[in-house]
């Protein structure tokens, strides 16, 4: 296992700035496909044809080219905040690497930070869906506060396990410990803190049961209704925003318990080339996983989203204690 | 250079005493405006000379420096200032939070201009902060005591010091009534060390080791009881939602920002220094208080809407928050762990410092909307951001600190506070190992619900549209005030980008409690990467994060430009849903912000709603009013039923012992003489 320990300059240093370029490039590229694969499978589900894989990339265009119309009740907090989600979303992927085949030796940051980065986009997102004045943000954002207060828990429990199991807290370094584990979700605390991240995926990236990305009826949305008033290029914005946060969280759920660098033997380009496709068929499949969940169940109440989140915690905690019990692989 | 230093010290205790003076001369002269300038102004030269001697005594060898020791007549009561390692840390975070708070006070005291007398307020301000100063650097337990009184009877007047608002007067009685009781347990447990060692003198460490076992276990629970509830730990926590409020702005800002923590400056200096933490339940009881505090405090702090009120549900929480760091750093010294008890002394230290800073600075903030809108009440604001975006910026930075966002203070210490917690579990402890975890889930809901409220509180207030006539036309305030706010601002953010500096200033004072050097598994030094932090192998640096941050969004705005053309708004209404025009009732309101946790947690809050509707018809009422409660749990099932029982036992007692008779009462006595003679014989 390669040092983590910055401080040297050289080939290292070559080694973050490629893995830098090549992580927001995979991320940039690939976070509106999974959108539109989730949605394609749903429409094949229901024999409906759909939209194209592709049709973010369109939309994305379209909405930069049009007009913005800011409410005047609103102040800069209003216009600030989807550069500030987008850019959050941003840094928080490029401290979940998407292959250890290239050590991010410069990465400032371990998960306890990704936790805080994704907190700042939050915060700036529920504060600026109050700021048009409308009901609808206000509600968003309240919903989004309780959502969020009660998954973070679980979250950081989740991400704690696995980083005890390898005895670190950075993300690299715990995906490269689970490298050499086999299966990690055949062991009982990974597959206990594996089965509460996915809850918290699904929660996290306002999926059904928890919100429904694709209405607009003020029952049942969150995420949207954050939005609601924006328009034009500040709406782009935090759509993408929103599709790279998915894809992190997506990629922190494969790339720890469905490891993949550990079958390519080599080392170089031709590896990291690899490791990049083996990863994005991961994330296909993760797709199709999602996709399969919100087709086969309903959207939930919002008092029962308590109940899925305390779940999850619970899982998480049950793989904690598991891990002091049994231990991990590498105790 | 300790000559310096001893005069440095000299210098802010003669300056503030100089201030209180000056102020006492003031007490009879109309115009007080000048005075208050003066004052003030002595104050912000005397905390200089307090914070550079802080930290040059922190950089020196010396392990203590004396300032001056007075012997009086009586018996134990030696006026003895010295200062070491610990002690300078906290008179660096007092000295930092004065010489802001003073800065303020020069414009927000001037609204009391002919309404109040302002020489006395400044008398009582300055005395408090003298006080406070003797709690932290005195020698022997009597002064400290002498001080501690003192402190609290000077808090005490400032609290009611708006004394015609009932509230005021009632808050105030609670919090005397709490801290006489608290004061009673210091006392108790000074008492039992003076039994077993023959001395006050509190500078000499580990001078616990002649106590036996029992009797140094009950001093830990009755320091833990006395300074617990100056700090304000649940269950103890009660007064102190009553009294940060009712004080004026700048007061709250020095109650919930230091002197609550001259508590957690007892809990090291009693049980740390000189008892000496030997078992490790001592430290499993803090954690446990700290996350009760912890969660609680934040859960409470969500449902209140009274700007100030909600502050100091915060100061329950972050008082929490050190508990947990300072629960796992006695475990760990228990156990024998210096490094990790290093770390989690770290940890709890600089969240202290933080709070001071952040929780100063919101208290500040409340101030000045209290001064540009007269409210207190959430519900009533609105819009504020664009009337005043200074404070509003302020106020949205100290948000983000005090919920442990990046790039801020905040977020430093909790991250050190997970890494002990994460540090601290071991192989083979299943037990501890269960309360780290419990801790870490404690901690992550605290920080999501401390986020949560802060949307709540700087939503509401700064932006959407305003809710009352005052908010409306609500102005900026005085510079000075602004100025006191931003430096506070500016050094938390400061410690959030370069978190090595204060923490390079931490490691002689952890040193010197018998902590491991946490500073040297820290590292810097490389460009991208500067100040980065490396716990148990976790890299964070802010510094590159915040590059990060500001890149991407340069590159963001650039690839924008390109794709999409020039930035063309339009400036256009909030969509009414249909009605005819928006306005500030159809808002959500803090109220309805918060109540789907309410909900969530109803088991904890009890929620009660009242309505009663006005009018003939049922679906179409002439008025509606709704009411909503919150159940204060420790108050309604541990405090009442106690007073209630305790009032029961006065009555009957009322008639029983204390007849009125001459003839009984000499029964007493001689009774009483008798025992004292019996229990002298057999003594």
């Amino acid at each position: 296992m390669k040092d983590c320990t910055p401080g040297r300059i050289g080939n290292e240093a070559m080694n973050s700035i490629a893995y830098i370029i090549i992580q927001l490039i995979v991320i940039l590229l690939a976070a509106p496909l999974v959108g539109g694969l989730i949605k394609k499978v749903k429409a094949l589900t229901q024999k409906r044809k759909g939209a194209p894989v592709l049709q973010m990339y369109f939309d994305l265009y379209k909405l930069l080219q049009k007009t913005s119309v800011v409410s005047e009740v609103s102040s800069w907090i209003y216009k600030a905040a989807p550069y500030i989600v987008f850019a959050t979303a941003l840094t928080a992927a490029l401290l979940v690497p998407v292959s250890t085949k290239i050590v991010p030796v410069l990465i400032p940051g371990d998960f306890i930070m990704l936790v805080s980065i994704l907190a700042l986009g939050r915060f700036f997102m529920m504060a600026a869906a109050l700021d048009t004045g409308s009901t609808f943000g206000g509600m968003g954002s309240s919903r989004e506060a309780m959502i969020s207060s009660l998954i973070e828990p679980s979250i950081l429990v989740t991400l704690f396990t696995v980083g005890l199991l390898s005895g670190s807290t950075s993300l690299p370094r715990i995906m490269q410990t689970v490298q050499v584990t086999g299966f990690p979700l055949a062991h009982p605390v990974y597959m206990m803190v594996g089965l509460a991240l996915l809850i918290i995926i699904i929660a996290e990236t306002s999926r059904i049961p928890v919100d429904d990305p694709s209405t607009h009826l003020e029952l049942t949305m969150v995420h949207e209704a954050m939005i609601l008033e924006y328009s034009g290029r500040h709406l782009a914005l935090l759509e993408y925003g929103a599709a790279v946060k998915q894809l992190v969280f997506i990629t922190l759920f494969v790339n720890l318990f469905i490891p993949h660098d550990q079958l390519i033997p080599f080392m170089g380009f031709g590896a990291v080339i690899l490791s990049l496709l083996l990863y994005l068929l991961k994330v296909v499949l993760m797709a199709v996983v999602i996709a399969l969940i919100e087709v086969n169940t309903v959207k939930f109440k919002l008092f029962s989203i308590p109940n899925l989140a305390a779940l999850s915690f619970i899982l998480a905690f049950l793989g904690i204690l598991q891990f002091f019990i049994l231990g991990g692989y590498h105790v | 250079m300790e000559l310096l230093l001893h005069h440095l010290y000299l210098v802010s205790i003669f300056g503030y005493l100089l201030g209180a003076v000056i102020s006492l001369g003031y007490l009879f002269v109309q115009k007080q405006n000048t005075g208050n300038m003066i004052v003030n102004a002595i104050c912000v030269v005397a905390s200089v000379a307090a914070a550079a001697a802080s930290i040059g005594k922190i950089f020196t060898e010396v392990e203590t420096l004396s300032i001056f020791s007075l012997q009086s007549a009586i018996p134990f009561i030696t006026l003895e200032i010295s200062i070491d390692n610990l002690s300078a840390f906290f008179v660096l975070a007092l000295s930092i939070l004065v010489f802001c708070v003073s800065i303020y006070s020069i414009g927000y005291i001037s609204h009391y201009n002919g309404k109040r007398n302002i020489g006395l307020f400044n008398f009582l301000y300055v005395m408090f902060i003298i006080s406070m100063f003797f709690v932290l650097t005195s020698a022997n337990a009597v002064f400290f005591y002498i001080s501690w009184e003192a402190m609290s009877l000077l808090s005490y007047f400032l609290v009611v010091f708006e004394s015609e608002k009932e509230e005021n007067q009632q808050a105030g009685t609670l919090y005397i009534v709490m801290t006489h009781l608290a004061t009673a347990c210091l006392l108790i447990g000074f008492m039992i060390i003076y039994h077993y060692t023959h001395s006050f003198d509190l500078t000499i460490a580990q001078n616990g080791a002649a106590i036996p076992e029992m009797a140094r276990n009950i001093a830990f629970i009755l320091f833990l009881v006395g300074f617990g509830t100056k700090a304000g730990v649940i269950p103890l926590h009660i007064w102190l939602p009553y009294a940060h409020p009712a004080a004026p702005s700048n007061v709250s800002a020095l109650m919930s920002g230091i002197m609550i923590k001259t508590a957690i400056y007892g809990l090291i200096r009693f049980v740390l220094c000189y008892l000496g933490v030997q078992n490790t339940w001592w430290g499993i009881v803090i954690l446990v208080l700290g996350m009760l505090s912890a969660v609680l405090g934040v859960a409470y702090a969500l449902m209140e809407h009274n700007i100030k009120r909600l502050l100091a549900f915060h100061s329950v929480e972050n008082i929490g928050i050190i508990l947990i760091g300072l629960g796992v750093s006695y475990i760990a010294f228990a156990q024998n762990h210096l490094l990790i008890g290093g770390l989690a002394l770290s940890a709890a230290l600089l969240h202290t410092f933080n709070h001071t800073l952040f929780k100063g600075g919101l208290f500040l903030g409340a101030g000045a909307i209290q001064y540009a809108v007269h409210t207190k009440d959430i519900e009533k604001l609105g819009g504020l951001l664009k009337k005043m975006p200074v404070t509003g910026f302020m106020i949205l930075c100290f948000s983000l600190a005090i919920s442990a966002i990046v790039p801020f203070n905040g977020f430093i210490s909790e991250w050190l506070t997970y890494q002990s917690l994460f540090a601290n579990i071991l192989p083979g402890q299943f037990g501890l190992n269960f309360f780290s975890a419990v801790a870490v889930a404690a901690l992550a809901l605290t920080g999501a619900l401390a986020a949560a409220c802060f949307v709540k509180l700087f939503g509401i207030s700064f932006l959407g549209l305003p809710r009352s006539e005052q908010a409306a036309n609500a102005q900026e305030v005085p510079k000075t005030m602004n100025i006191g706010m931003g430096i506070l601002a500016l050094i938390c953010l400061g410690i959030g980008l370069f978190p090595l500096t204060i923490l390079k200033l931490l490691d002689p004072v952890v040193g010197s409690l018998g902590g491991g050097s946490v500073f040297s598994q820290l590292q810097g030094g490389f460009m991208l990467v500067y100040y980065p932090l490396t716990v148990s192998p976790g890299i964070i640096s802010p510094v590159a994060l915040v590059l990060a941050l500001a890149g991407i969004i340069l590159f963001t705005l650039l690839v924008i430009r390109i794709v999409g053309g020039k930035y063309i708004e339009q400036k256009y209404g909030t969509w009414d849903c249909g009605f005819e025009a928006l306005n500030a009732r159809m808002q959500y309101s803090a109220t309805g912000f918060s109540k789907p946790i309410k909900i969530v947690f109803r088991i904890l809050f009890r929620p009660t709603r009242k309505i009663t509707t006005e009018g003939d018809s049922f679906y179409y009422p002439e008025s509606i009013e709704y009411a909503t409660t919150v159940a204060s749990i420790f108050e309604d099932y541990l405090y009442h039923p106690v007073i209630k029982r305790l009032q029961k036992f006065s009555q009957r007692t009322k008639y029983k012992i204390q007849t009125g008779s001459i003839h009984s009462y000499l029964i007493y006595i001689f009774a009483a003489v008798l025992l004292l003679m019996l229990y002298n014989r057999l003594a």
